[in-house]
């Protein structure tokens, strides 16, 4: 059993009043989460006490940096269940992996004529690499729609991979809504046309166990600090055979077997993927996030988030006038909301006057936005610091501003 | 940010962004300014009539939330019986009323309480765009 109280105590920026001198109640984890002091501790160390590059010098520090980085790419390999250490690509982050793959993978497996399947709830960075490229090449962007619960319509998706399909892209959470996709049953379908299935999977990776062989993707990234580490870190995920095919994700030091004036070759593994200094912080605290997230348990992470975002549920929908948008079979932590006759900004900044940091907009997601036909939501997103406590705050507060506000 | 205008901003930001005095569709406006935040959604377009080098009339329609939506209001009334000249120092004006490096006190700048209440955005930096949405059309045009 999960003692948010005591694992809040871990995370020192709740240590502090805000400047109105409240408890800060933290519900935009979504967007990013809080960082626990044992991956404060791992940047800090790092640059106070081991600091030197990784991989290509022959001294201390260094050696010991190295071995500490290679022990995280092992660590991220088992969290993931990728079947080697050579499919696990460290990078700056979700869109980075995002934008890497659509311009060295599929750039030049794209032709005019050919599609790509993404869906109707993509966070903008899951869309418009894929929009672009197609724009570009000439190419069909197949949008998969949802249906009124906000699940996607997986019953259009046979019908949408036809022989012109080249590639498969899409969210394991919807960002915006919190539904929760399947990605093995979609994986599964496109297996048996052999098309390539990219999972973004950014909004699952702090809650729900990632096994990428048993969801059988081709691709899967997702971000660092979406899962307690540090920003500008991030992880891609490729099958083997894929990151062998490909031509370096970028160009830099320590890619290549040789180099001449008018041209080179390029070692094979990841480090064909990874040129240029890597984040060595970021991947050091990265490690720090993983074994936080490891020392409580995936398993008993998600049951207690799932509880307080039912109990969530359950109290806004005994709201009026409050309505949460979207009730899908399988819900992530993350509910949106719209409050009849006030906009979610203004709510924001009524819930920030009480010390609530919770997000309004668009999400980076418009297209979901026009589909729900609301030109904004307010989202609350949880993290394992969250108590149902902070839910009684929220509904408390919502009320109080629903009868000033409206 | 001191009480008063932290009162005059739920006051009079409220019962601006309520009031429909200057809400609607100008025909013959000689101006139609689009003010859009592709950031948050919030999208108004504004009709000024210009006769001679007056403004007599001044409306707006469109969504947003409650701080763009009362600024825009206050500007069409703003508007109204002034001549673009007149507009540029109050709109130089607003913008220095909502700056929170401003080393100006909002009362200093204005005595009018419906301009005064948006002074409220140097504490919000993140709204001070809500507040300037129309204001910074207009000030492309004067």
């Amino acid at each position: 059993m999960i003692n948010a109280e005591k694992l809040k105590l871990q995370f020192p920026i709740f240590n502090q009043k805000t400047p109105s001198g409240l408890d800060l109640t933290y519900l935009d984890n979504g967007a990013t989460c809080h960082k626990p002091q044992s991956v404060i501790d791992a940047i800090s160390d790092f640059y106070s006490k081991g600091y030197s590059t990784v991989g290509r010098a022959s001294y201390w520090p260094s050696s010991e940096t190295t071995v500490a980085f290679r022990e995280v790419r092992k660590l991220v390999t088992e969290f993931i269940n990728a079947p080697s250490e050579d499919e696990v690509v460290f990078n700056f982050g979700t869109t980075d992996g995002i934008n890497k793959i659509a311009n060295t993978f599929l750039r030049p497996r794209l032709s005019a004529g050919d599609e790509v399947i993404t869906t109707e709830m993509e966070h903008h960075a899951n869309l418009l690499p894929w929009q672009q490229l197609c724009i570009e090449k000439g190419a069909k962007l197949s949008i998969l729609p949802i249906l009124d619960t906000g699940d996607l319509d997986y019953e259009s998706f046979e019908t949408l991979l036809n022989d012109r399909v080249k590639f498969v892209a899409l969210t394991a959470v919807s960002n915006a809504l919190g539904v929760k996709n399947d990605l093995k049953r979609i994986c599964a379908i496109a297996r048996k046309k052999n098309i390539p299935v990219f999972i973004d999977a950014a909004q699952s990776v702090s809650h729900d166990e990632v096994d990428v062989q048993d969801i059988d993707c081709d691709f899967l990234v997702f971000s660092g600090h979406k899962i307690y580490g540090p920003t500008g870190v991030g992880v891609l995920y490729a099958k083997k055979k894929w990151l062998d095919a490909m031509m370096p994700l970028s160009y830099g030091g320590g890619i290549v077997k040789e180099v001449q004036l008018q041209e080179s070759t390029f070692v094979d593994g990841v480090a064909r993927h990874e040129g240029g200094t890597p984040n060595i912080a970021g991947v050091l605290g990265l490690g720090a996030a993983i074994r936080f997230v490891q020392s409580i348990g995936m398993h008993e992470i998600h049951s207690y988030l799932m509880d307080i975002t039912d109990y969530a549920k359950t109290k806004l929908n005994e709201m009026d006038g409050i309505k949460v948008l979207g009730n899908p079979v399988h819900q992530a932590p993350t509910l949106s909301f719209v409050m009849d006759g006030v906009h979610p900004h203004d709510l924001s900044t009524f819930l920030n006057e009480k010390g609530i940091c919770i997000r309004a907009g668009h999400h980076c997601a418009q297209p979901l936005m026009k589909k729900l036909k609301v030109p904004a939501t307010t989202r609350m997103s949880l993290a394992i610091y969250n108590t149902k406590a902070d839910i009684d705050k929220l509904i408390e507060v919502l009320k109080e501003t629903q009868a000033f506000l409206s | 940010m001191n009480d008063r205008i932290k009162a005059l901003y739920r006051s009079h930001i409220l019962v601006n962004a309520k009031d429909e005095s200057h809400q609607g569709k100008l025909e013959n406006a000689t101006h139609v300014l689009e003010a859009y935040n592709p950031m948050c959604g919030d999208k108004y377009t504004l009709y000024i009539k210009l006769e001679g080098d007056k403004i007599s009339k001044a409306s707006f329609e469109g969504f947003g939330c409650a701080i763009s939506k009362a600024s825009t209001a206050v500007l069409s009334k703003q508007l109204e019986g002034k001549s673009l000249k007149e507009m540029k120092p109050l709109v130089e004006m607003f913008f220095e009323l909502v700056n929170e490096d401003s080393d100006q006190s909002p009362e200093s700048l204005t005595d009018n309480e419906d301009l005064l209440a948006f002074a409220a955005a140097r504490e919000f930096p993140e709204r001070k765009t809500c507040a300037t949405l129309s204001w910074g059309e207009l000030e492309k045009l004067v």
